[in-house]
């Protein structure tokens, strides 16, 4: 491909990814996120007419989640909570450098 | 290509169990974790102990590694003995791509060869592997799209079937109306595709850089508007400039400080557009002249006025 070239990027919101892009984009088996799934623990995700579809917000959460089992063997439901607390800390950071642009 | 002495990066002896390693790891993997770790170099020692992990952990590449000997420094210009991995098989266990491509050269040089099982397709034809990157925009690029240009480091395998960096150049046509977290596909430009396959695609994880007056949550943008007392008190149209073009908000009378102000459809241009929420805050002139100093004790004498006694 030619430096010059210009790719034209998609946002993934305007196109839902299904479970094999969403397991290909997090590195794991469809298998592990019909599991989690089934359990409820990854939110941006929904069923419709038995097939599930993503939004990119989700892949973020999932690397989270598969971090943390795999680093500290947590249980999935651990993994999710953190994810939870992660995106709580993500919020209240953006606030807290608003009010205080040093912090 | 630099020696790596990952039972340094560990903090573990040479003949440490696999327990002391699996501890040793999940203490630094806490230390070190990037989105809660206070040491500035955190991310980079992530991935330093990542690595070391991927390989102390699998024994037959602990096993394999420890045959290189343990003369070596660490950051010692390094190059395998030919034959060095001879009958070992190496797997790979619950690493994602994203985990891979953050590996050294040592580690590809050593663990990366194609047809060894490091990163094999056993033969088959199979997709290349999405990747993952990050990437700072400015606020205002949300309004009017761009086109950046991006550098990466992707993995390639040379027609000996070894694993080596590439660093490639992308210029990436941004679309309008991006909003922080969101993550942008680029089809086809991840990692290559082995037997034959289809490329992976290339994920770029949206964030924005900080700004000076704005705050972007969502699709909505919060930015904090200084009126005058008067303004506040009587009401007033106040003229603003937008990335996305001017707009004029009225303010109510009797707008107190902290109070929000929405202004629908005025925030990052999506579908639907996000909201503006403004929060007033009252700016107090300066007494700094005799006339002004009148003007505050007319005030104080005639309003009867305090605003801790308020309702």
């Amino acid at each position: 491909m030619s430096e010059d070239e210009v790719i034209v990027g998609c946002i993934l919101e305007d196109s839902w990814l299904t479970l094999e892009q969403m397991a290909a984009a997090c590195g794991v088996e469809p298998g592990w996120l019909l599991q989690h799934l089934q359990e409820g623990l990854i939110p941006h995700a929904e069923c419709l007419g038995g097939t599930w579809r993503f939004s990119g917000a989700a892949i973020l959460r999932t690397r989270r989640m598969l971090q943390m089992e795999r680093d500290f063997d947590a249980a999935p439901e651990l993994a999710a909570l953190v994810a939870d607390l992660l995106e709580e800390i993500d919020r209240l950071r953006a606030r807290l450098h608003w009010l205080e642009p040093s912090a | 290509m630099r020696y790596q002495d990952y039972y340094k990066i560990l903090g573990v002896p040479r003949d440490a169990s696999q327990e002391d390693i699996r501890k040793a790891f999940r203490k630094l993997a806490r230390k070190y974790h990037p989105d809660v770790s206070k040491e500035p170099d955190a991310e980079e020692r992530m991935k330093q102990i990542n690595e070391a992990y991927a390989v102390l952990s699998d024994p037959d590449k602990r096993a394999a590694y420890d045959r290189l000997g343990s003369s070596w420094e660490a950051g010692q210009e390094f190059q395998p003995p030919p034959g060095w991995d001879a009958g070992f098989e190496f797997t790979r266990k619950g690493y994602g791509p994203f985990d891979a491509a953050d590996f050294s050269d040592f580690f590809a040089e050593l663990f990366g060869r194609r047809g060894r099982g490091g990163f094999t397709a056993g033969g088959m034809r199979m997709q290349g592997e999405d990747q993952h990157a990050r990437i700072e925009l400015d606020i205002e690029d949300s309004f009017h799209g761009t086109t950046r240009r991006i550098a990466l480091r992707l993995p390639q395998y040379d027609s000996q079937g070894r694993l080596q960096w590439v660093e490639r150049n992308l210029n990436v046509k941004i679309p309008r109306g991006v909003h922080e977290g969101q993550i942008i596909r680029l089809a086809g430009q991840g990692a290559p595709g082995l037997g034959g396959g289809p490329p992976g695609d290339l994920l770029l994880e949206v964030h924005f850089k900080p700004h000076p007056k704005l705050r972007v949550e969502g699709r909505d943008l919060h930015m904090r508007l200084p009126i005058a007392p008067w303004e506040a008190a009587l009401g007033a149209e106040i003229p603003l400039e937008l990335p996305g073009g001017s707009v004029k908000v009225r303010i109510p009378a009797g707008t107190q400080s902290g109070r929000q102000l929405r202004v629908r459809g005025r925030g990052l241009p999506s579908e639907p557009p996000g909201d503006l929420i403004l929060q007033a805050q009252v700016v107090v002139p300066p007494a700094d002249t005799p006339r002004a100093r009148e003007i505050y004790e007319t005030m104080a004498r005639e309003l009867n006025f305090d605003p801790r006694r308020r309702g």
